[in-house]
């Protein structure tokens, strides 16, 4: 049981290939490739926007976040110095324009009234049409599972979030979290920790405020 | 032990963070407690069910959005790439702000410049004023071509000799004929004479007064002229009689 998800026998190494492309890549951009433009958003744009939803739990706000990241990257390009890598670079810049889109919103938005359309009229067709390698109930099951665990996320602390979302979400290491947000290993440790734990102690809360589901047996009249 | 320091250390047991030798001995705990095992299972799964997370459904339009925006971030890049295309960019910024400024101005520009030019060319005949021919230059065009076009008079051959004839300045003449010479104004007619030998005859005095000439021209433009009249002196007919 202890062991099922350890994999203790891989290491994570840093991979030199990667550095190789991302060198090029940065190069590539500073010179104005058109390639080197559609080649980064191709990578980068869903992780970036993955992590801007994880961290904002609202569609539109992650939208303008993945936005304001890649003007910021390219219009900075020209100054990264390589010190980090060009993905920690740019989730350094997610995690702060994100914070930066939280306080403002926290600051202007608050009581200002949802108008949206419902979140179903916004599914593409992808997510509409049904997979059929796995079961209704599952997806129904995994829906409300992720669902609970982003109200939960929106409920902890933001500061635990987003080593929490660094971390279980995104798969980076300790060292980038570090990197990212600007902080040492220990306090990185530190906040994973107290982040799945408020995560934990969420879920479970809220799994008790739920009314239970009763099931009454009646016999056929 | 204790299962304080144990559920402390699932986080980073999770994470592969923690040393060799310590993993065992924590991995025997979670075996043998039940409350600890619980945890640290609850903790994998949620782990397991974050990690499911990791790829959100992207808006469709927002791919289109973030390319449209490096399409003009390359656009404003390669503008500023050297100083001629940094010019060349900023020149046609300039070009595209004076258009747009004067576009709406230019029908009422032209507009107005085409009134202007209709209400001129009408009122000019009105600023027309007296000239003065005693300060004109006569000799602008003295051998231009000057036609009479009606006057009791003619200009051409055959007719009788006592006639009087326009003829160039530099024509010659008999020593008995009478000469008169006339300034033709730009319009055509004479506004003065001047008896240049013998006696003015009444024919004469009928052609200064109601011959029309065309004018001489210089370029082009009419012109004052002077031209000379000469009378035969076959059949005189002096005003003084």
């Amino acid at each position: 049981m202890a062991t099922s998800i350890l994999d203790l026998s891989s290491d994570r190494t840093p991979e030199a290939v990667g550095d190789v492309e991302d060198a090029r890549l940065i190069e590539s951009l500073r010179t104005g490739s058109e390639q080197a433009y559609e080649e980064l958003l191709t990578r980068f744009q869903q992780p970036v926007f993955t992590l801007a939803l994880r961290l904002l739990n609202d569609q539109s706000e992650a939208c303008d976040v993945v936005q304001e990241v890649f003007l910021k990257v390219f219009r900075n390009i020209g100054s990264f110095r390589g010190q980090s890598t060009l993905k920690t670079w740019i989730y350094r810049i997610t995690v702060n324009e994100a914070h930066n889109t939280r306080r403002w919103f926290f600051r202007h938005r608050r009581r200002e009234v949802e108008l949206d359309t419902d979140p179903e009229e916004m599914r593409n067709w992808k997510e509409i049409i049904p997979d059929r390698n796995r079961s209704p109930f599952d997806e129904a099951f995994d829906r409300e599972q992720h669902v609970m665990i982003e109200a939960a996320l929106d409920r902890i602390n933001p500061i635990f979030r987003e080593a929490v979302v660094l971390r279980d979400i995104t798969d980076q290491s300790y060292e980038d979290i570090a990197d990212i947000l600007g902080v040492s290993l220990g306090t990185v440790k530190s906040r994973i920790l107290r982040g799945r734990e408020a995560l934990r102690d969420e879920l479970a809360s809220s799994l008790k405020s739920r009314p239970a589901l009763r099931l009454v047996p009646k016999t056929a009249e | 032990m204790s299962c304080d320091n144990v559920q402390e250390l699932i986080s980073p047991l999770i994470d592969r963070k923690i040393p060799a030798a310590e993993r065992e001995s924590l991995l025997a705990h979670l075996e043998s407690c039940r409350e600890c095992g619980a945890h640290f299972e609850s903790m994998q799964n949620l782990r397991r069910a974050l990690s499911e997370m990791n790829r959100a459904a992207m808006p469709p339009n927002l791919a289109a959005r973030l390319r449209v925006m490096a399409s003009h971030e390359l656009a404003r890049h390669q503008s500023r790439a050297t100083l001629s295309d940094r010019f060349e960019h900023w020149s046609g910024h300039l070009r595209l702000w004076f258009d747009n400024l004067m576009r709406p101005l230019a029908v009422p520009f032209a507009g107005g410049i085409v009134s202007a030019l209709v209400l001129f060319s009408a009122l000019v005949p009105s600023f027309s004023v007296v000239h003065d021919y005693a300060d004109a230059d006569w000799g602008t065009d003295p051998y231009g071509q000057v036609v009479v076009l009606s006057s009791t008079g003619v200009n051409s051959p055959g007719v009788s000799a006592d006639v009087p004839k326009i003829e160039p300045t530099y024509a010659s003449y008999p020593e008995d004929a009478t000469v008169v010479w006339l300034m033709i104004d730009e319009s055509g007619k004479v506004v003065n004479y001047q008896l240049a030998k013998g006696n003015m005859t009444s024919d004469m005095q009928t052609v200064i007064m109601l011959s029309k000439f065309m004018p001489a021209t210089f370029l082009g433009i009419p012109t004052p002229g002077l031209v000379k009249m000469v009378q035969r002196p076959t059949s005189r007919r002096t005003l003084r009689s």
